[in-house]
């Protein structure tokens, strides 16, 4: 099984590094191929906003650079989580460089769900997603906003099983091991 | 006229030659100037790629009063620039002079006919507000932005009204110093086409533009 991890860590910081190499030894533990990205080292171009992906070249962005292979990498895997420090409540902008080029994942084309309108799905399958963000400190409207965040992306997406969490910078490594063996549950990552 | 304030135009999209956002915010711009304030616009994915450019965003916040962001939403959240742009703002803010007093008032236009799902972004810009210690004018939504498509909205006719009268509204409210009445947000929200409408000229749309490219039969393509 494979997993793709994106670390949306800001260069020079280091909120990150519990959670990130929690996430890296649980997977490994549980026998999983990890692969995993350092977003901010990676020359990703923003989104043109252009639809490209859609009408000129379906399925692919325009742009040739390492965007590209992380959605091939996210699409190809069974587990695809999301780091990112909680930015006012959302994703960070390296994390979201790379998001922001996925829609190439999905179709141009419409369906209601649940009265509301979304797209189409592209593929068969998709990866489980898991999005896990860092505060510094204890913030619920953040802590919200971020769970309402992924619940939203999840509902584009629609992948076979998702959660999300926040965990805080001060938790002891133990709890923070335990926070991500919960949300590892939660997207029903098996051996 | 005395100026009433100094008014800075964010657009946060990077489709050219003509975005939604820009539609809406230059229109709101444009009627602040009416009521006497200074107006600049900068756009921001054209910023991005030097210090200079940075340091002009920075520039340009620090002399205005009050700050208008408009993006279209990606992934239900502001595309990654804006994003960039919020971190930037809020690091320098936060930078040790002593924090100007400005506000902060938002537009959101998104793909799908129904406002709502730009709910997420609001509260993410509001929070930024809070956080980078802005005055939270409120933040104002539309669905359905590819029926503006970047085209003026005064040359637009009655499809708009709402969104003109909630852009005139909000107007008023900026330049008496207030933030901006529900009525603004509510009108802006509202659809402005039928969701059905808009999935099926939506769905013309996409394989129009397909036909173009000749991927009429590629649309479902599923390249990995
Ligand atoms: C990368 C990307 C992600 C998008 N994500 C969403 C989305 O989550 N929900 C939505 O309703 N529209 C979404 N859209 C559609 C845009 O918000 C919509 O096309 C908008 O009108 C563009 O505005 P602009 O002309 O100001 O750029 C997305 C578009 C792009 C390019």
């Amino acid at each position: 099984m494979k997993a793709v991890v994106l670390n949306g860590s800001e260069k020079g910081t280091s909120i990150l590094d519990g959670a990130y190499k929690s996430i890296l030894d649980e997977l490994t533990a549980l026998g999983w191929d990890v692969e995993s990205f350092m977003l901010h080292d990676m020359k990703i171009h923003h989104c043109l906003g252009c639809f490209g992906c859609w009408v000129k070249t379906p399925g692919i962005c325009v742009i040739d650079d390492a965007g590209r292979d992380i959605v091939k990498k996210v699409i190809r895997s069974d587990l695809s989580v999301f780091l990112t420090p909680v930015t006012f409540g959302g994703y960070s902008s390296e994390l979201k460089k790379a998001l922001d080029r996925i829609i190439c994942l999905i179709s141009p084309f419409f369906k209601k769900i649940n009265g509301e309108v979304h797209h189409k799905h592209r593929y068969d399958r998709y990866p489980r997603m898991m999005y896990v963000g860092v505060l510094p400190r204890a913030d619920a409207e953040s802590e919200r906003i971020f769970n309402t965040l992924a619940d939203r992306n999840a509902l584009n997406i629609r992948p076979p099983a998702h959660a999300s969490g926040v965990i805080i910078n001060n938790q002891s490594k133990k709890e923070i091991r335990e926070d991500i063996q919960t949300l590892l549950r939660m997207v029903e990552v098996e051996k | 006229m005395k100026s009433n304030g100094r008014v800075l135009l964010l657009v946060g999209s990077a489709r050219r030659p003509r975005s939604t956002s820009e539609s809406l915010g230059t229109y709101l711009l444009e009627g602040l100037r009416k009521r006497g304030f200074e107006t600049e616009t900068l756009i921001i994915p054209k910023i991005f790629g030097s210090d200079e450019a940075r340091n002009a965003l920075l520039a340009a916040t620090d002399r205005s009063d009050i700050l208008l962001l408009a993006f279209p939403l990606y992934v239900d959240s502001p595309p990654a620039l804006v994003i960039k742009g919020m971190e930037l703002i809020n690091r320098h803010r936060h930078a040790g002079q002593e924090l100007k007093s400005q506000r902060l008032l938002v537009i959101v236009n998104c793909g799908f006919p129904e406002a709502q799902h730009n709910n997420t972004a609001i509260a993410i810009c509001r929070r930024f507000s809070q956080e980078a210690g802005l005055d939270w004018a409120g933040g104002l939504s539309l669905g359905g932005g590819a029926a503006i498509s970047g085209r003026p909205l005064v040359k637009m006719g009655g499809m708009v009204r709402n969104v003109i009268r909630s852009l005139d509204l909000a107007s008023d409210a900026l330049a008496e110093g207030n933030p901006i009445p529900r009525e603004a947000v509510d009108l802006m929200s509202k659809p402005l086409i039928p969701s059905w409408v808009y999935m099926l000229l939506g769905a013309l749309g996409w394989k129009r533009q397909a036909k173009r490219f000749g991927t009429r039969k590629k649309l479902s393509d599923r390249p990995y």
